[in-house]
């Protein structure tokens, strides 16, 4: 294996890290500004999970992503997770939180430009199609969970001080689930464009393959998202706050699930496969951005409490980021494609 | 872990049980209140009304052994961080209230008022409203941690009997200074009378807070 192969991979691992930093906040950031629970012990537990979810349930989404431009050189992966990085950055710098699902597909479509070659416009339809039915999805799911909770408490009689140690504990479990459907779905952004490039061999225990090439890759990744997660998620939780909504512990929880559910429909392969045999439609495997799942359980949950707590600047500032991430990645992957192919001398695509 | 998790709930229990006690307290001060008063009236500054303050001079004392230890151990277990504020205010409240029996009673003991026969049945109805508007404070304020959509019913009653007896002690007022009793007397009684109807405006307030407290618990 070559040294390089590692230099060239660093910019997915950074791109991991980022994710890492950015998207813990929509998995926990709630429960720690909220200071149900502590930092450090629900990271470790979101750190763990997002690992296990990336090794054993991020190969569908990536699948989606090769099907969108199978990057075939070394040097374009490294642009391409490099550009989506930069874009990602870049709108966070103006302020915006965007997606970085979004940016990589941008990115990948910028690689197609250059290269040349054909973008699968079905797949690019299913994909934009999840950006609109990915916050819609998760705003339903959000607000049954939420009719569904208020009737249970109204019930229940539950005393307040129960009801909120029953909180913090369900705050750990869906942190944890919240932290498995991130790596199962979002490990395809981080280093999905090196899956075709991957040099790894197979990880032997007992003369059995406990880890297949592609999921050393992944493991690799999803260490990136967890320090993200470890070393810099907390400025973020902090700084992002309850910007959009202020949101009571019990919606933060109903936040969480629904954005946990949604990434886990849109990664889970055995759902894919059982509703296909039984003939029923199907939810495409993509990598769907927790940011605009996390928004559409806001939005939904505020809607339903009349609208009145939603605060639509940021709102509007979060859809323009959304249109706008996605070209901006696709743009700066395209020059930068040229910069490395000419000035640095590097094969950024292979011509089969 | 089991162990870990029974010990928390456990914990939490216990808390459960001292913010119960609270309310208890109140409705206590309120029925040994009336108790009180009403051996006042037939005996006067008696062994008996002696006894029956002192106990309400306990359940004070307890109370503010209760509030301390909640308070302390609301921060100390770091619980309910978005409501810690409002249930602390809302002890503090219950504590004021109970303060207020207490100061009340003891009044009665040190200045001895003289009530004449004729204005000792407004008196009684007056104590009667201001109880019956502390107890349905409690039951109010303990509905906030249980079932907290119950808490408006009992905060209308609450409302009425504070309205009531602020009726009563303004008939009461004008029957005092109507009458022929010395100036000095008058004053006396008069003030008297307004510390007892000072309870049900304290109850009233903390209903207030405790209706804005319900609006933020909602999830």
């Amino acid at each position: 294996m070559e040294l390089s192969y590692f230099f060239f991979l660093s910019s997915g691992l950074f791109l991991g890290w980022s994710l890492g930093a950015n998207d813990a906040a929509n998995i926990f950031g709630t429960a720690v500004g909220s200071k149900m629970v502590r930092f450090t012990s629900i990271a470790l537990l979101a750190s763990v999970f997002v690992i296990l979810g990336a090794v054993y349930g991020g190969a569908g989404t990536s699948e989606t992503l090769g099907e969108l431009g199978a990057v075939n050189a070394l040097a374009g992966s490294f642009m391409v997770a490099l550009s989506a990085a930069l874009a990602v950055y870049l709108m966070v710098r103006v302020g915006i939180t965007v997606s970085t699902s979004q940016a990589i597909v941008g990115a990948i479509i910028g690689w197609n430009l250059y290269a040349g070659k054909h973008t699968d416009y079905e797949t690019l339809a299913k994909v934009v199609s999840t950006w609109v039915l990915c916050p819609l999805i998760s705003g339903i799911i959000a607000v049954l969970l939420y009719l569904l909770l208020k009737k249970i408490i109204k019930c229940s009689s539950l005393h307040l001080l129960m009801q909120d140690q029953l909180t913090r504990i369900a705050m750990f479990v869906t942190a944890a689930i919240g932290a498995y459907a991130l790596g199962a779905n979002n490990i395809a952004n981080v280093v999905g464009v090196f899956v075709k490039s991957c040099p790894f061999k197979p990880l032997y225990m007992n003369n059995t393959v406990l880890l297949n090439p592609e999921q050393v890759l992944f493991l690799l990744g999803a260490i990136a998202v967890s320090v993200g997660i470890m070393t810099y998620s907390k400025k973020a939780i902090m700084t992002v706050g309850n910007n959009l909504m202020k949101m009571s512990p019990m919606v933060a929880l109903i936040v969480v699930l629904a954005q946990s559910a949604v990434l886990l429909l849109f990664s889970s392969t055995s759902l894919h496969a059982w509703l296909e045999a039984s003939s029923l439609p199907t939810i495409p495997l993509v990598p769907v951005s927790s940011s605009q799942a996390v928004i559409g359980a806001i939005l939904g949950i505020g809607l339903i409490k009349g609208g009145r707590g939603i605060n639509w600047n940021i709102v509007r500032k979060i859809v323009v980021g959304w249109v706008t991430a996605p070209f901006m990645a696709m743009f700066i992957c395209f020059i930068c494609l040229f910069f490395l192919e000419n000035v640095f001398n590097l094969t950024v695509y292979i011509n089969e | 872990m089991f162990n870990i998790k029974l010990s928390i709930f456990s914990a939490t229990r216990e808390l459960e049980q001292k913010i119960d006690e609270m309310h208890d307290k109140i409705i206590e001060s309120s029925l040994y209140f009336k108790e009180a008063f009403d051996i006042y009236l037939k005996e006067k500054r008696s062994e008996n009304y002696r006894r029956a303050s002192k106990k309400i001079k306990i359940i004070e004392a307890q109370a503010d052994d209760l509030r301390r230890d909640i308070e302390s151990r609301l921060y100390i277990q770091n619980l309910i961080p978005d409501l810690r504020a409002d249930v602390l205010q809302m002890v503090e409240n219950i504590d004021k209230v109970i303060n207020e029996f207490d100061e009340v009673a003891h009044k009665f003991y040190i200045e001895q008022p003289e009530i004449p026969d004729k204005f000792q049945d407004k008196f009684r109805l007056l104590v009667k409203q201001v109880s019956e508007c502390a107890e349905n404070m409690a039951i109010a304020s303990r509905a906030f941690f249980r079932d907290f959509t119950t808490v408006r019913d009992y905060s209308r009653k609450v409302y009425f009997l504070e309205h009531e007896s602020d009726k009563t002690w303004a008939a009461l007022k004008q029957d005092v200074f109507d009458s022929d009793m010395e100036l000095a007397h008058k004053i006396q009684l008069s003030s008297l009378i307004g510390e007892v109807a000072d309870v049900a405006d304290r109850a009233e307030d903390c209903i207030d807070a405790v209706l804005i407290f319900t609006i933020k618990r909602d999830i």
